[in-house]
């Protein structure tokens, strides 16, 4: 574990929001280290704070305390070393999908042949073939977010933040992404840190599992996730498999204690920190 | 999209419908006027007949004059309003982009927009006498500050996540600005270019009413003398058939083509596009 430089390091982060109200505590203290080829997952009850980790690594947010590192470097603000797939909505009203997903290639310079190739691939991939000269606005909400996800991928980032990216695309074709995002990242070893409410989810794609508190959130639990075979992942062995149902069942017992404890002080959002 | 299937011919109709509809207030309008007119017979001196109206249009198109007139206020109104147009873009996304400044700047703002228009044309006379020079300044003094309002709100108001998501794609500044912060902020300026024309368009007549020898404004100045009431509501169809044509065959293709294409506003036309 030790030796290498680790890809992300967070070390005694803290952030506060300051409001009308005075300031809102949105995290407690969190230490993490992700390595590099390291896919980690996170889930936390709504408000805890997980996606202003997210944009505190991505370096949108400035800690209030703490600091981040990415290769051993303080962050100090965005790159494309890190790509994000936001929560929001994020792609361009303005660019067709073709041109949302080659957007980051365009910035790099990359030459139109070689960006059309990776862009008719990913197309194919997120299974958008055929809406490549579609406005977003003429997509349904999931096919929105596969271009989001694609974007991301066509600019090759070192390290990819992912904050809930298929929340709202359909079943089907979230096990489809599912399946595919761990076999990319696996083959091409990417460093992966991942949001989302599915349990499942975060057991099926992560190495490792973190369980956050409700806000003021710190990351309670961390439940690494054996592999035993690393690129060919795929959901029918893995609901067959006693020993990840196992884990998923102990990742969903933490993340219900929270449910319950959220419920006792109100909601996520509120403003008196429960103890 | 529709739940009936449609013929073709009815199709068309439909479309003709909607092209025509447009025009349907203007025909309403002309006709009241001219059962008014009918029936009461008022004098020349108070009001004209459309029949007087077209036949002064003729008349002042076979001297020439018109001619003259529209041309003349076209050249102060374009200048006017491309500078107006141009500074107020630079201006309101300088100011849009820099929330301190924007803080600094709106007393003054609020202060020059109450002031702006024709109060300015005593003062103005004095400085650049009477001219192009004052209509010039007059128009753009209008249209600058409308267009620069809507570009800062247009700027502030582009969502932040697609900012930061074309960030992470290693954009810097510039490339941002191009490639979400304009095209972000559209709405808004197109919103500000149609209403600078139109408080331009009435700064023009101001300005050409006292401060000009041709021009429309100057042409209904001029019939005011005699009682024209024919030329004095030529000059106002004019005006008004050339700002329409202008929204028409200027804005709304520019609009189609960006804004409305992005799915940023409603379409202005039931329907797919002509
Ligand atoms: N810009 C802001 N100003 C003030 N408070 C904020 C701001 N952004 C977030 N917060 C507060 O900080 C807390 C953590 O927010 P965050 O968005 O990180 O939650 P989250 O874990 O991502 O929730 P969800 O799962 O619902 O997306 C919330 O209680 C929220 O109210
Ligand atoms: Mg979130």
């Amino acid at each position: 574990m030790s030796g290498a430089v680790d890809k992300i390091e967070v070390a005694g982060f803290r952030h506060f929001f300051q409001s009308e109200s005075g300031p809102v505590q949105a995290t407690s203290i969190i230490d993490l280290r992700i390595q590099a080829g390291e896919f980690v997952t996170l889930v936390g009850p709504s408000g805890c704070g997980k996606t202003t980790l997210l944009k505190a690594i991505a370096g949108f947010i400035k800690p209030s305390e703490g600091r981040i590192f990415c290769n051993g470097r303080p962050v100090t603000g965005p790159g494309r070393d890190r790509g994000v797939v936001f929560q929001e909505l994020a792609i361009l009203p303005w660019r067709t999908v073709r041109r949302n997903i080659g957007h980051g290639l365009d910035i790099a310079g990359t030459k139109p042949a070689e960006r059309d190739r990776i862009v008719a691939r990913l197309i194919d991939l997120v299974g958008l073939r055929g809406f490549e000269d579609r406005y977003p606005h003429e997509l349904s909400g999931g096919m929105r977010q596969r271009v989001a996800v694609a974007r991301t991928w066509a600019a090759d980032p070192d390290v990819i933040l992912m904050d809930e990216p298929f929340a709202a695309v359909d079943a089907m074709t979230r096990l489809t992404l599912q399946e595919e995002l761990a076999r990319l990242c696996a083959t091409t070893n990417k460093t992966v840190f991942f949001i989302t409410h599915g349990v499942e989810e975060a057991v099926f794609l992560g190495d490792r599992v973190l369980v956050m508190t409700r806000r003021p959130g710190r990351i309670k639990a961390e439940i690494a996730v054996p592999r035993r075979t690393p690129g060919g992942r795929d959901w029918e062995s893995f609901t067959a498999d006693p020993e990840m149902q196992a884990i998923c069942e102990q990742v969903l017992r933490l993340v219900r204690e929270e449910r319950g404890a959220t419920l006792v002080a109100g909601d996520g959002a509120s403003v008196v920190p429960a103890a | 999209m529709t739940d009936t299937p449609r013929t073709p011919a009815r199709a068309r109709l439909g479309r003709l419908v909607w092209r025509l509809l447009p025009f349907s207030p203007i025909l309403i309008f002309g006709a009241a006027w001219s059962i008014y007119w009918n029936v009461a017979h008022p004098p020349l001196a108070v009001m004209p007949s459309i029949a007087n109206v077209v036949g002064a249009v003729i008349e002042l198109a076979q001297s020439g004059s018109l001619l003259t007139d529209i041309l003349a206020s076209l050249w102060r109104l374009g200048l006017g309003a491309l500078l107006g147009i141009a500074m107020g873009v630079a201006a309101g996304f300088v100011t849009g982009l820099n929330k301190p400044l924007a803080t600094f700047l709106n007393p003054l703002l609020v202060f020059f927009n109450a002031i702006s228009g024709i109060v300015w044309l005593p003062l103005m006379i004095g400085w650049v006498g009477i001219g192009t020079g004052l209509a010039v300044f007059l128009i753009w003094n209008s249209v600058f500050f409308i267009v620069f309002q809507n570009t800062v709100l247009g700027v502030q108001l582009v969502p932040e996540v697609l900012e930061q998501s074309v960030r992470t794609l290693g954009a810097g500044r510039w490339e941002t600005i191009r490639s979400v912060t304009f095209p972000g902020a559209l709405p808004y300026i197109l919103n500000g270019v149609r209403s600078g024309l139109g408080f331009g368009w009435r700064a023009l007549i101001a300005a050409e009413l006292v401060g000009a020898t041709t021009g429309l404004g100057q042409m209904i100045f001029r019939a005011a003398d005699f009682s024209r009431t024919d030329i004095i509501v030529a000059g106002c169809l004019i005006i008004g058939m050339i700002a329409m044509a202008m929204d028409r065959w200027l804005l709304l293709p520019i609009e189609r083509r960006t804004v409305q294409r992005w799915g940023m506003v409603a379409r202005s036309e039931g329907g797919r596009p002509g």
